[in-house]
């Protein structure tokens, strides 16, 4: 039978995690006094936690997506990543928890909930009431847990198979599983996209906003597995499996990812340029004026343009080095791309006026990503450290192997 | 000799003995050299020494064309030959410009690839020696063929047969003009 041990992920995994949870934690400690001793704060911390939340969900709920995605189009990356992504989808009860505070201050943080006489609001009674905000985001936890749940259980028993007709068996239950799930998540997280961000700003609605986030969490997903393979891929037991043409693969993936984000993106700002209507132009003008025209100038240029065009050169998608710089760099301008979808939202301080950029930058707009990334790496390293780092089983890990050989 | 040769065909049983044979003939210096075999062989590229396509950079060449003919057009057509208020947009309205110039992109782009691949290979092709062998019909089955051409400067009758023979294949054919 397979020799565990020989899988077994790096120790120095372990110091990192302790690392990632002493930053996580002191700002987390930070941040929450700074929320409970000063109410005029509140707003401005939950922002800022629901931005590295929404940024870091984005990855854990992401791995999720992507681990059904790659059971339903097979292939040697996927077989690679699987552990990575298995370890992502399993830190759905810290995201949870990271959520808690979201939930508690929902009236310090969503306009609406001071709004109930607003028509818009009146219209969409009973569904945007604080309750059934509540009840929704509960059931998305549940939802996505459940997801994870089978398709982990099913992949550890697969280590644990007898003979290859078993761990095949497992292999196809879980395909089949992921066909109706895809389409359970993907609906998931539209609901949640537009419960979480898009009601920051009630008078406004886009019909394109859950693929932006479907697309946005895919592409931080497949960023964060080329970032922890290439880190992963020269210490044992990763330097026997992964090859360059899985850093290929991965790549092609981000650059389609990267074209796709680029195009829900500029789909949803075309139609409502060519519209040209008062309430779906507020949304727009408010991310144009007062500074923040710049940032979605370095969106386009530097979350499309640059990393796109780097993206059609083979040597850099082939080179772990370069890739993992590209992704560590793509997920940086993520995090700008929530914050640029947060933060200019209508805010209860200033009676539903939204801040120019300069006013609305906070230095909790770092701190918090920081601290909920802690929390999360911590939790999701541990998570990794729990199984072998590949899946020692998989009918298609010879093939796997072989195919990332190539030059 | 009162036929023409156009080169001489190795045939292997194996993917790893064509690969081991055509890294000797690379390195025993000969340049026109071609392989056959019924599937893609990652490795074959590098053991003949075939150098990178330059196709990437003709798709990429048909795809910046296809962007400035795209936007081009549309700037010939709103702005200099006939312009005219649509929408209450000015002449030059880049957002609504992008989906036709993208088009244009993804369409030149593609044909770039298609025709530059079909150029690149000397393609549509009616004739070619190598089937001037008989055995050769099962390239596509399973055998695996090694050719190197008379046209290759190093190539000897005598000399190039006796060195083929040496890398141990099934057989060795001349391939008539």
């Amino acid at each position: 039978m397979t020799n565990f041990e020989d899988y077994r992920a790096p120790e120095e995994i372990s110091r990192w995690r302790t690392f990632a949870l002493g930053i996580g934690g002191l700002l987390s400690i930070i941040i929450l006094v700074i929320a409970v001793i000063f109410p005029e704060q509140r707003e401005q911390a939950l922002r800022s936690w629901l931005l590295g939340f929404i940024f870091w969900g984005g990855i854990g709920i992401g791995c999720l997506g992507v681990l059904i995605l790659q059971y339903l189009t097979g292939g040697a990356w996927g077989v690679v990543s699987r552990r990575i992504l298995e370890a992502g989808s399993r830190t759905i009860p810290i995201l949870f928890v990271l959520f808690l505070p979201i939930m508690a201050g929902v009236t310090y943080a969503y306009e609406w909930t001071h709004l109930m006489d607003l028509p818009v609001v009146v219209h969409r009674q009973p569904y945007l009431s604080v309750e059934w905000w509540i009840f929704r985001a509960v059931l998305y936890f549940i939802l996505w847990y459940l997801m994870a749940y089978f398709l982990n259980k099913w992949s550890a028993q697969q280590d644990q198979a007898k003979d290859f007709d078993q761990a095949a068996k497992l292999l196809a239950d879980s395909s089949k599983f992921s066909g109706p799930t895809m389409v359970f998540f993907v609906l998931v997280v539209s609901f949640a996209a537009i419960d979480w961000v898009m009601t920051l700003d009630p008078h406004w609605f886009s019909t394109m906003y859950g693929f932006l986030f479907t697309a946005g969490w895919g592409l931080s997903c497949f960023c964060f597995v080329v970032a922890n393979l290439a880190f992963l891929a020269n210490k044992a037991p990763l330097n026997r499996i992964i090859g360059k043409r899985h850093f290929h693969d991965l790549g092609k993936l981000m650059l389609a990812l990267t074209m796709v984000w680029a195009y829900f993106n500029f789909s949803q700002f075309l139609i409502i340029w060519s519209g040209n209507l008062p309430e779906e132009t507020t949304w727009y003008l408010s991310r144009l004026k007062g500074g923040w025209g710049v940032v979605g100038a370095i969106l386009i240029l530097f979350h499309f343009a640059f990393p796109f065009l780097v993206l059609l050169t083979r040597d850099v998608k082939m080179r772990a080095k370069w890739l993992a710089s590209l992704a560590v760099f793509i997920l940086v301008l993520r995090l700008v791309d929530m914050f640029y979808l947060i933060s200019p939202n209508p805010r209860i301080s200033t009676h539903g006026k939204s801040l120019e950029l300069w006013a609305s930058f906070s230095w909790m707009d770092i701190a918090a990503p920081l601290a909920v990334g802690g929390i999360w790496l911590w939790f999701y390293f541990g998570e990794l450290m729990k199984r072998p780092l590949v899946p020692v089983n998989d009918p298609y890990l010879g093939n796997a192997i072989e195919h990332g050989k190539g030059h | 000799m009162d036929r023409k040769i156009y080169g001489l065909l190795a045939e292997f049983d194996t993917a790893t003995q064509v690969v081991d044979a055509a890294r000797k003939i690379r390195e025993a210096g000969y340049k026109k050299t071609d392989a056959f075999s019924p599937f893609p062989i990652h490795e074959m590229d590098e053991a003949l020494g075939i150098r990178r396509s330059i196709l990437p950079y003709l798709v990429f060449a048909g795809g910046v064309a296809g962007l400035l003919t795209g936007l081009g057009l549309q700037w010939f057509v709103h702005v200099y030959d006939y312009p005219i208020i649509v929408g209450g947009r000015p002449y030059f309205s880049l957002p609504s410009f992008i989906p036709p110039a993208f088009e244009l992109t993804i369409l030149f782009a593609g044909f770039a690839a298609v025709f530059g691949m079909l150029f690149l290979n000397g393609l549509p092709q009616p004739y070619h020696p190598v089937f001037n062998v008989p055995r050769f019909a099962l390239a596509t089955r399973e055998k695996f063929f090694l050719l190197i051409e008379t046209k290759d400067p190093k190539f000897d009758y005598e000399e190039t047969k006796r060195f083929m023979h040496s890398l141990s294949p099934q057989e060795v054919f001349d391939v008539e003009e």
